[in-house]
């Protein structure tokens, strides 16, 4: 029987000594919705992003993308058969153009195939087009020739994110994508992630609730390293537990 | 892990704020655009300028040298104590081929080619397991090996009296005589052609995916990583290139002086090529020719009229780091900047078109 579900964590674990930073996750992500991850600090949303993404190999448990088991392939492989990932903190390449980050985002997907070192890099006319569709999709359009350091903070965090779009993703895995943002600028991330939910599987960590609430089909608790609670977002809103131990503080 | 704001502002080229680095810039001028005409002038201009073709040849030499170095250096945050490897190793394989299998100039010079990006590969693939100053270290403890293995093999290397009477063959082509090269002019104007060539070849490599690539690794190795590129591939493909141009270097040191000395493997041969790179400014390709040519022609000078010269081609490496970040090149950039209406800011199509991205020498 095949497994309906993108991504599926099995019983998904990462100890560091005796400490269990993610224990025994069981996950389920369906196609094309955002599915949030949230808890206060420690819960181990930031180590169980790590497995999922390839930055640390579980140490039990398995991981299952479209049904094929991941649990040890390595980060850069994981982009090839689909997966593509944001940072929580900006991680751009600052010196080089927007347009040339997104064009190396774009590149990404090649793999090896950009090792050929006698092509022009207008030979893959693709890239440059996705790049250039992306600009404008993130509004950016005036900004292509300009260093992605000269950016203003929020406008580098949708950089962020359109990095991770180009690498024609089928599970898109945001880190806190509104992490250091001001005010102004969270709206334009909010429609721009719940647009993402309807074309692209998303995963999202985030800290801020109303984001959260407003973009979510599904969120999942976690709480020392476990699963908590898990359902759509009016469940989780209603649900005592986290009134009690999570929102109360944010409300 | 990417204190951005910091390291941006320990970078250099301050100057242009809102200017970004784009490739796309040396695609405009082509592989004959941007700089190419100016070299062809300059290399016209050296046999003339200088006191002699051989002085020019061995900067033309150390330039290959150099570029090799830069590509490195400037293009992939790898700073490499192990360029002396492929250049002895290119001049022992090279006159051992002529000395001992007759092979001609250009079947001896493919040999260095070949082993020299061979060679780099191996280094690489061990060099790139460790980042920073433990990459640093393993390219040293590498060079070191190499040298005592050249040393012991004196058989083969002449130890420390080097390889005498290295034959320079006519260049042939097909068994046809094309030129005698035994004459200083003859043997620069060969060398020239091939660096030129060379220098073009980098521009492309710099100007293709692989090239910008390797620029994006060294600006962000971890996002590189999570964009789907396998980065160490990337790092180790450009080891073999620059080891198979610094072989081809050392061949042809080893031709100009007849002589293979236990010098060109030493890790002092090494350090110089990598002085030579930062001189001349780490990412631009035309610096690179600068720091070879200050750096043979000041030695030059300094060497007929002190003997302890070293000391202070050491104290003026202090002066340009110190003053002249970006190199010689920068500086040329900068009074161009001064002269061309005195404007700071540059259009952000005005890109110049050699100057590569900044320096950040480790990883």
């Amino acid at each position: 029987m095949r497994d309906s579900h993108i991504l599926t964590t099995e019983n998904l674990s990462l100890s560091y000594g005796g400490f269990r930073a993610v224990d025994k996750v069981n996950l389920r992500v369906k196609p094309r919705t955002v599915h949030s991850v949230i808890g206060p600090n420690g819960a181990g949303k930031t180590s169980l992003f790590h497995c999922l993404t390839g930055g640390r190999r579980p140490t039990g448990g398995r991981i299952l993308f479209k049904g094929e088991e991941i649990t040890n392939r390595s980060a850069h492989a994981r982009v090839g058969s689909g997966m593509a990932r944001s940072f929580q903190i900006t991680s751009l390449f600052q010196n080089l153009t927007v347009r040339e980050n997104l064009r190396l985002a774009s590149q990404g997907r090649d793999g090896n195939r950009s090792l050929l070192f006698w092509r022009s890099v207008n030979a893959r006319k693709e890239h440059i087009e996705l790049a250039d569709s992306i600009t404008e999709r993130l509004g950016l359009a005036g900004k292509a020739a300009v260093a992605a350091g000269d950016l203003s903070h929020g406008q580098q965090r949708l950089l962020e994110v359109g990095m991770a779009l180009c690498g024609k993703p089928e599970l898109l895995l945001l880190d806190e994508p509104t992490a250091g943002m001001g005010v102004d600028d969270i709206p334009m991330m909010t429609k721009l992630i719940a647009d993402l939910g309807k074309e692209y599987s998303v995963m999202l960590i985030e800290h801020n609730m109303g984001i959260v609430m407003a973009v979510s089909d599904t969120i999942t608790v976690m709480s020392r390293g476990g699963v908590l609670v898990e359902g759509k977002p009016e469940e989780v809103r209603a649900d005592p537990r986290v009134r009690e131990a999570y929102l109360g503080k944010v409300a | 892990m990417n204190a951005t704001g910091q390291a941006r502002a320990a970078r250099h080229a301050p100057e242009n704020p809102g200017q970004g680095r784009d490739v796309f810039a040396y695609l405009r001028s082509g592989p004959f655009g941007g700089p190419t005409p100016a070299v062809a002038a300059l290399l016209v201009l050296m046999p003339v300028a200088l006191p002699s073709s051989t002085m020019a040849t061995e900067i033309l030499i150390f330039a290959m040298a150099t570029l090799a170095c830069n590509l490195l250096l400037g293009y992939g945050g790898l700073l490499s104590f192990g360029q002396a490897i492929f250049f002895g190793a290119g001049a022992y394989l090279s006159s051992l081929a002529t000395m001992h299998l007759g092979a001609g100039l250009l079947p001896a010079l493919l040999a260095a080619v070949v082993s020299g990006a061979i060679l780099a590969a191996l280094v690489g693939a061990l060099a790139v397991r460790r980042t920073g100053i433990y990459f640093v270290m393993m390219t040293l403890a590498f060079n070191q090996t190499a040298y005592f293995i050249a040393y012991t093999l004196s058989d083969w290397t002449g130890g420390d009296n080097g390889l005498l009477d290295v034959p320079r063959p006519p260049l042939t082509l097909f068994g046809a005589a094309l030129a005698d090269l035994s004459t200083a002019t003859s043997y620069y104007v060969f060398t020239a052609v091939l660096f030129l060539l060379v220098f073009i070849a980098v521009r492309r490599v710099i100007a293709s995916p692989f090239g910008s690539t390797l620029i994006a690794v060294r600006e962000n190795e971890d996002r590189a990583r999570a964009l789907g590129y396998d980065t160490r591939n990337f790092k180790i493909t450009a080891f073999a290139l620059s080891g198979a141009v610094t072989s081809l270097a050392g061949a042809l040191y080893a031709m100009l002086l007849n002589f293979a000395p236990l010098e060109n493997i030493q890790l002092s041969m090494s350090e110089n090529i990598v002085i030579m790179t930062v001189i001349g400014g780490t990412g631009s390709l035309l610096g690179s020719l600068l720091g070879a040519g200050a750096w043979v022609i000041i030695s030059d000078m300094l060497a007929e009229i002190w003997p302890r010269w070293q000391i202070l081609t050491g104290g003026a490496l202090i002066l340009i780091v110190l003053f002249l970040r970006g190199g010689l090149w920068g500086g040329v950039e900068s009074l161009m900047r001064r002269f061309s209406g005195g404007g700071a800011h540059h259009a952000p199509d005005g890109n110049p078109d050699d100057a590569g991205p900044p320096p950040q020498p480790m990883e």
